[in-house]
């Protein structure tokens, strides 16, 4: 899929490469810091966790980040965070990529009616604005765990993908070497597989990693408005939202989740729109 | 991405000491009270009625409470005292209570306080038509059952014996009965009130305040004005009081720190602690009692709390001190149904206390032992607990799961918002676990035992009794209290039925909780009241009015905490 020119386009690239680079730093810290940490994220240590005036402890060697306001570690707590958003935004995102993809395809490709009904239904869905539509699913499904939440934003987040895919397919329907496989007899099958999915692949893994970033968000908003995933499970939005009371008093415990979300949606961004300009994928994703 | 940046900004500027030097008292040494200026009150909370014989919001009860005096009230240390009455007397059987009431006391329209207005304000408060969340406390009113069914056109119980002489007659003795009269339910309106409620008749009462057309401006303001007919000579010392209602509640920190507010009881734990360490500050924080009783409720009809020996265990587990950690200010450990605040309550009583080992023994006693070593054994089931998504027991409750777990129960917290909440607390057999908490209606221990520990209290929807727990020697002792007129002897039944409760453990007791009021140093004779959050007539103001400064003044004091201005700017916005 990547040929030299893209992969010498993407090194040259570098804040694509800074991406790459923070984005890796993102799984080394999701990954390592539970297992060496010396402290567990869901219990309260109210005596070394406890700060001189009664409130959480500031940074310092016992917690390197500090503690949160009911006495746990803020550095486990933000790493097992990031676990759980990078789940959700790839998860989700692999689950919207797969069924836009195939809806967009589908649309594309055999046009007519099934074109007419997916993309009227496509309309409808996007006409309710997307947090809006989640954050429904949510309250109506009640008890949510990380699984349901990429479930439910994975199955909202396929509708513009599907579109841009669509747009793809039809471009490559009427392109000459498709009108000749169809003339050699090649099956549709074969067809969708060896022809139209090479050819949307580019846009598809520009979106996809845009919407990493915005998956994060998303499942960000929806913890810190409580509609997210329940406690004691730690998300960089809750804590967002647990850190806020304690601004003056114990910064940290707001910082550490705000500069992990901007920081991640800093990275994916980055990389999405390395891979855009390297793929030469043109308007994709911008908005 | 912008929005982050700005909390970023916001985040650095402002660390360190977030109060200001407080706005100094004009005449610190002056003992004399002054009158005149507006006392200015933020609050979060909202009033739905200002009409008291429905209203039940606690905001409601602050402002009610100068509107409108009763026959008796709460003095500053909550005893029962005559008010719109100059005495009152009860026969040796306790059945009559007679009050004579002050003569020429007026009410807000300019017309006389008798005892014809005494009887209408009642019946109008206990008529059927009328939407009275708290009737039944006075169902032992002699014709009570009649009237309340609309089977009779008046009280018979309630009798006129001259222009200013009233008498109650009792069905039986009540020894509560003062307190609940105390209470706003039954006070004294004005003739405009009438003698059947309606939601669109304006407030009009004997009390020192009096609300003035146009002074409610429903969600955002409200202003009451002195009364000055008010009976007692010389009283309120404040022209007005003023409450900026549905303030978030940095809009609210922000604006005492701006000085436009004079007085609030909304400041956070964390605000508090800073405030308690600036000794410019901290003589300025007025705790209030302990009035409200937190615990873990355990349902005894839903397994596993239908075993007494897991609530033992579940008592046993709780480390209160975890609890007083999250919020040392507005917390203190419980250790029994009665808090501090309320009468009856027994400083040395320790009927539920934290002791790990007999936890692990209630546990072996219920048939699940838990082995701490190996981490094995224990309930094998997930116990539910239901709370309020982002509410205060989010934390209280995951400090409860890491302590029941060393215990072998565990929990599971269903997040879900507070209409819910409500609806499923008080409905039978739904919820294992929860901390509803109760804010006590009046100081008096037969408010808790009734409705919280109460057979009587069982109910298939609303109950009260939201923990379903029933032992006969509480209903008993519940009942004897009620027609037990000597204090002595009626708070030694309550002692007996506290014991019971704390060893039956319907709930873990784990905390009460308390508003601490912080003033600004200008509101002089400032004092909480036990009862009614604070008492207007002794406070006043040593400044003419309030001293407010203005932005570009705080920008200059300020300069490093820019959020703050521009949470300020926008908080005087919206007013």
């Amino acid at each position: 899929m990547i040929d030299p020119a893209t992969s010498q386009r993407l090194r040259k690239d570098r804040a694509a490469l800074g991406g790459f680079a923070l984005v890796v730093l993102l799984v080394l810290f999701a990954a390592a810091v539970p297992l060496v940490s010396a402290h567990d994220p869901w219990t309260s240590d109210f005596v070394v966790g406890v700060g001189p005036a009664g409130g959480p402890v500031s940074p310092g060697r016992a917690y390197w980040l500090g503690t949160d306001r009911i006495f746990r570690d803020e550095l486990v707590r933000l790493a097992y965070g990031a676990r759980l958003s990078l789940f959700i935004a790839i998860g989700a995102t692999a689950l919207s990529s797969l069924v836009g993809a195939a809806v967009g395809i589908a649309s594309g490709y055999f046009g007519g009616k099934t074109d007419f009904v997916l993309m009227r239904f496509v309309d409808v869905g996007l006409a309710f604005p997307f947090l809006l539509l989640v954050m429904a699913i949510g309250a109506a499904l009640g008890q949510t765990t990380p699984t349901t939440i990429f479930v439910v934003l994975g199955l909202t987040g396929w509708l513009g993908p599907s579109r841009v895919v669509r747009a793809k397919t039809l471009q490559v329907r009427n392109a000459d070497f498709v009108v000749a496989s169809r003339a050699l007899g090649q099956t549709t099958g074969r067809i969708l597989l060896d022809h139209v999915l090479p050819n949307v692949a580019g846009p598809i893994t520009v979106l996809a990693t845009l919407s990493v970033a915005q998956m994060i968000v998303a499942e960000s908003v929806l913890s810190y408005l409580g509609a997210g995933v329940s406690p004691p499970t730690p998300t960089w939005g809750h804590m967002l939202f647990e850190g806020q009371e304690y601004v003056l008093v114990a910064p940290w415990t707001l910082l550490s989740p705000a500069l992990a979300i901007l920081l991640s949606v800093i990275a994916f961004n980055l990389v999405g729109e390395g891979l855009r300009n390297a793929l030469d994928a043109g308007q994709i994703g911008r908005r | 991405m912008r929005a982050a940046t700005l909390m970023l900004a916001a985040g650095l500027v402002a660390c360190g000491n977030p109060f200001p030097a407080p706005i100094g008292s004009a005449h610190p040494d002056d003992a004399i009270p002054r009158r005149g200026g507006t006392l200015h009150r933020g609050t979060f909370a909202d009033v739905r009625s200002l009409d008291p014989a429905v209203a039940s919001d606690d905001l409601a009860a602050e402002v009610i409470e100068n509107i409108f005096a009763g026959l008796v009230d709460y003095d500053a240390s909550a005893h029962i005292v005559p008010d719109l009455a100059e005495r009152f007397d009860v026969s040796p059987d306790g059945l009559v209570y007679r009050f004579y009431l002050r003569q020429g006391t007026r009410f807000h329209d300019g017309s006389e306080l008798t005892a014809a207005d005494v009887k209408r304000s009642i019946e109008r408060a206990l008529h059927p038509s009328t939407p009275n969340p708290s009737s039944s406390l006075y169902d032992t009113i002699d014709g009570y059952a009649a009237f309340a069914a609309g089977k009779a056109d008046h009280l018979t119980g309630i009798a006129v014996e001259g222009r200013y002489v009233v008498a109650i007659r009792l069905r039986e003795t009540d020894a509560r009965f003062l307190s609940v009269l105390a209470l706003h339910s039954l006070r004294p309106v004005c003739a405009s009130g009438g003698d059947r409620y309606s939601d669109a008749w304006e407030p009009c009462g004997a009390g020192p305040f009096k609300l003035v057309h146009g002074a409610w401006d429903r969600g955002l303001r409200l202003r009451l004005d002195r009364h000055d007919g008010y009976f007692r000579p010389g009283l309120p010392y404040l022209d007005a009081i003023e409450w900026t209602l549905s303030m978030n509640r940095a809009g609210e920190l922000y604006a005492f720190q701006d000085g436009n507010l004079d007085l609030t009881h909304d400041f956070g734990d964390t605000d508090l602690q800073t405030l308690r360490a600036d000794a410019r500050w901290s003589p300025f924080l007025s705790p209030e009692p302990d009035r409200t009783i937190d615990g873990e409720v355990m349902n005894t009809e839903i397994p596993p709390f239908d075993n007494v020996e897991v609530r033992r265990a579940v008592a046993a587990a709780i480390n209160r001190e975890h609890y007083r950690a999250y919020k040392p200010e507005s917390l203190s450990p419980a250790t029994q149904v009665i808090p501090p605040g309320v009468p009856g309550y027994d400083p040395h009583f320790v009927g539920q206390s934290y002791d790990y080992d007999a936890a692990l023994l209630h546990m072996r006693n219920a048939g699940f032992p838990y082995d701490p070593r190996t981490k094995t054994g224990g309930y094998p089931g997930v116990i539910p607990y239901y709370l309020v998504r982002q509410g205060a027991t989010e934390y209280t409750a995951q400090i409860l799961a890491q302590d029941l777990a060393k215990v072998g129960l565990r929990l599971e917290l269903h997040l879900v918002n507070w209409p819910t909440f409500l609806s499923l607390v008080y409905t039978r057999g739904t919820v294992a676990m929860s901390a509803p908490g109760w804010n006590t209606d009046y100081p008096d221990p037969s408010n808790l035992f009734e409705s919280l520990f109460s057979s009587r209290a069982i109910a298939g929807e609303q109950s009260t009794n939201s923990a379903f727990y029933r032992n006969a020697r509480v209903d008993e002792l519940i009942e004897s209290a009620r027609h037990e007129l000597d204090p002595a002897r009626r708070m030694a039944l309550f002692g007996e039925a506290n014991r019971i409760v704390c060893d039956d453990a319907p709930w873990a007791f784990t905390d009460t909780r308390r508003f601490v009021d912080v003033t600004q140093p200008y509101v002089r004779g400032f004092a909480p009241h036990p009862v009614w959050t604070f008492d207007t007539a002794s406070t006043w103001l040593d400044r003419p009015t309030s001293a407010k400064r203005s932005t570009l003044a705080l920008l200059w004091s300020r300069p490093r905490s820019l959020p703050t201005l521009l949470a300020a700017t926008h908080a005087r916005r919206a007013w």
